[in-house]
């Protein structure tokens, strides 16, 4: 279900409940299945749907003798109110300063878009007059160094990388001390994919937290992903701190679904959240 | 004690008692990343069979429940298509002196390229001649890619001892932006002139909606006609899994049909399910995409290492969904 038509939805759920003359509660019952109906249909965590339901439910209590029309104006309010505060971080959004370093980690699950977001952040950054760089900290995925070099220099930005250096840890520092040394103001330092289940991965990504200490940590995620999405952001969340989340491939479909699902995750427990895709010219959208 | 047994046998599975219980198994499904809609369907037909029937003396709703879809999930993640892939790359080589030809899609990023390095390994490990067609001419760094992964193989071949003849693994590459349709067609040139027993083509990924990539894919399949195009989608796709595949599926065939109607059309012909270690019991996906194409699971990718390549096992998918 894309983003506009769970909007859809859930509009449809509660002007069928304000349509009518009174209110009862299997009529409330019917709009909260409604509303989770359409929320699962967008792979929105199950968990977090109870918890809305709850929620809305909790606070739904109409005093003794209210008209329909209040209790009308009061269902439509808790429901807003709750489905806003699914959404809201309720925190500012990162600002790098200028003049100084502003040193931006990269982590995600494999193939979630890292690299290529990389690349179009920095280029971002570069066409708004900041001096950007980019390290390449993934030794693992075969080509992974070549796909950034390839990439940053279509997108004319400076990066660092090795072919033989194996230890991550190792280039993320060297290239963030050298491009430091050089008075860059956006580093922008890639990692190769990992998840919750490969304990050593998580711990290499502590450890290049640990060398470069990043001024922001951003979670990129692939707007299809389904339920998994909150184990493995919570768990990404819980390693290193994770202050930003970029959701890609929104080009795929209207389907934004599964990104609405990451984007109530993320949120609720990361932070705030911006949208980076297909920004470089003469780059198309998936290069 | 036998008045005592068929006194609880008397438990009338009533809507009252089995809607509640329904609700509850459609959620837990979900959770598991079955799509909605699949969920209620499952469950819907678990309803018909049920309502009205008893509940036996040591049994909870919620179990007779699961044991009744059983079968339905059973029946989803086995349809009918062979997933012995060696012994169809073997009848051909044999029957008619020709190499095999796989093509892997999907959207981006999902694990084509690793899967196919995954087969690649258990082919070399079966003794076969494999090339590796580049065709993937889009994507920053996949060419490259790929050539690090036939670098390692020829390596991890050498280092086994196998036979340098009789099992060879070579990059087929010409470089970015030239035609992926051409390149398939001079690998697979190439693999008959030189005793190749299977060309792997790897493709550039691309979403299920871009109209130009996706007919560019066709015409990949159209000219080489391949004998498997296998679709390779991660465990970890919600919703969208479904749209990719049918997509995939239906402009493949619309597009391959030509004028000979549908009896030349190509589809989807399996599916390889990435990511499997991501996921946990989530394992949703699986069922996902055997349902919406009714064509099997070959392989299941449990992590990035070329052993990481299992058969699925339609019993452990639906543990795992019913746990
Ligand atoms: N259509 C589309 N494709 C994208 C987008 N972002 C990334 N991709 C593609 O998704 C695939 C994976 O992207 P990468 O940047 O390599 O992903 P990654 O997270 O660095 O992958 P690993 O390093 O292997 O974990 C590539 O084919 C990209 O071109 C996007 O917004 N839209
Ligand atoms: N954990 C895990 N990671 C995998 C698996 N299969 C692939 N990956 C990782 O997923 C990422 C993307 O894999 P690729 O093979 O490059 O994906 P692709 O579909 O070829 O990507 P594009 O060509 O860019 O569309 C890499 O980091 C792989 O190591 C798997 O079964 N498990
Ligand atoms: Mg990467
Ligand atoms: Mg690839």
């Amino acid at each position: 279900m894309s983003l506009s038509d769970l909007g859809r939805s859930i509009t449809g759920a509660l002007r069928n409940i304000t349509s009518s003359d009174d209110i009862d509660q299997p009529m409330i019952n019917t709009m909260l299945n409604n509303i989770a109906k359409a929320l699962m249909a967008s792979d929105v965590n199950i968990g977090l749907i109870t918890s809305l339901n709850n929620n809305i439910k909790k606070n739904l209590q109409f005093e003794a003798g209210a008209s329909a029309a209040s209790k009308k104006r009061q269902i439509q309010k808790v429901v807003y109110n709750e489905l806003v505060n699914l959404v809201d971080p309720g925190v500012e959004p990162f600002k790098p300063k200028k003049g100084q370093a502003n040193v931006i980690m990269f982590v995600g699950l494999q193939g979630s878009g890292k690299t290529t977001t990389c690349t179009k952040l920095a280029y971002n950054f570069r066409r708004k007059g900041w001096r950007t760089g980019l390290v390449c900290a993934d030794t693992f995925r075969a080509g992974a160094f070549d796909q950034l070099t390839q990439n940053a220099t279509k997108a004319q930005i400076p990066y660092y990388g090795s072919h033989t250096e194996t230890d991550p840890v190792v280039i993320a520092q060297e290239g963030v001390k050298k491009f430091k040394s050089q008075n860059f103001e956006i580093i922008i330092v890639d990692t190769s994919g990992r998840h919750k289940q490969e304990a050593d991965l998580f711990e290499e990504m502590v450890q290049i937290e640990r060398a470069i200490s990043p001024d922001e940590v951003i979670f990129v995620m692939d707007a299809s992903i389904g339920q998994a999405a909150k184990m493995q952001a919570t768990a990404f969340k819980k390693a290193v701190d994770v202050g930003s989340v970029i959701i890609t491939k929104l080009d795929g479909h209207a389907k934004g679904g599964g990104a609405l699902s990451a984007y109530f995750q993320a949120v609720q427990s990361m932070g705030p959240i911006s949208q980076v895709m297909g920004m470089i010219p003469g780059f198309s959208q998936s290069s | 004690l036998f008045g005592s047994f068929s006194a609880a046998l008397r438990g009338d599975l009533t809507e009252a008692r089995l809607d509640p219980a329904l609700e509850e198994i459609r959620r837990h499904l979900v959770a598991k990343n079955v799509p909605a809609d699949l969920a209620e369907e499952l469950v819907a037909g678990a309803r018909g069979r049920l309502l009205g029937t008893q509940v036996g003396p040591f049994q909870s709703v919620q179990q007779v429940i699961r044991d009744a879809l059983v079968p339905s999930l059973q029946r989803i993640l086995t349809p009918g298509a062979s997933t012995n892939l060696l012994r169809d790359i073997l009848l051909v080589r044999e029957r008619e002196r020709r190499p095999f030809v796989i093509t892997f899609c999907g959207v981006n990023g999902v694990g084509k390229s690793t899967s196919l390095s995954k087969v690649a390994f258990l082919l070399l490990q079966n003794g076969l001649r494999v090339l590796v067609a580049a065709c993937d001419t889009f994507r920053s760094g996949a060419v490259e890619q790929l050539r690090r992964h036939v670098d390692n193989l020829s390596q991890l071949s050498a280092d086994a001892g196998l036979d340098a003849q009789a099992s060879l693994i070579e990059l087929f590459a010409q470089g970015y932006s030239s035609d992926p349709a051409e390149v398939a067609r001079h690998a697979i040139r190439h693999a008959r002139a030189h005793a190749f027993d299977v060309v792997l083509v790897d493709t550039a990924g691309r979403m299920q909606h871009n109209r130009s990539l996706m007919q560019g894919l066709a015409r990949l399949v159209q000219i080489n006609q391949p004998d498997r195009v296998l679709f390779v989608g991660e465990a970890l796709v919600g919703h969208d899994g479904v749209d990719q595949l049918r997509e995939f599926s239906r402009i493949l065939r619309q597009q391959t049909a030509g004028g000979g109607g549908s009896a030349n059309a190509r589809g989807i012909d399996g599916i390889i399910l990435s990511k499997f270690d991501t996921v946990e019991d989530q394992v949703g996906a699986a069922l996902a995409l055997t349902w919406t194409s009714g064509q099997p699971i070959l392989f299941v990718g449990v992590g990035q290492h070329y052993v990481d390549l299992r058969k699925c096992s339609a019993d452990a998918i639906c543990a795992a969904l019913l746990s």
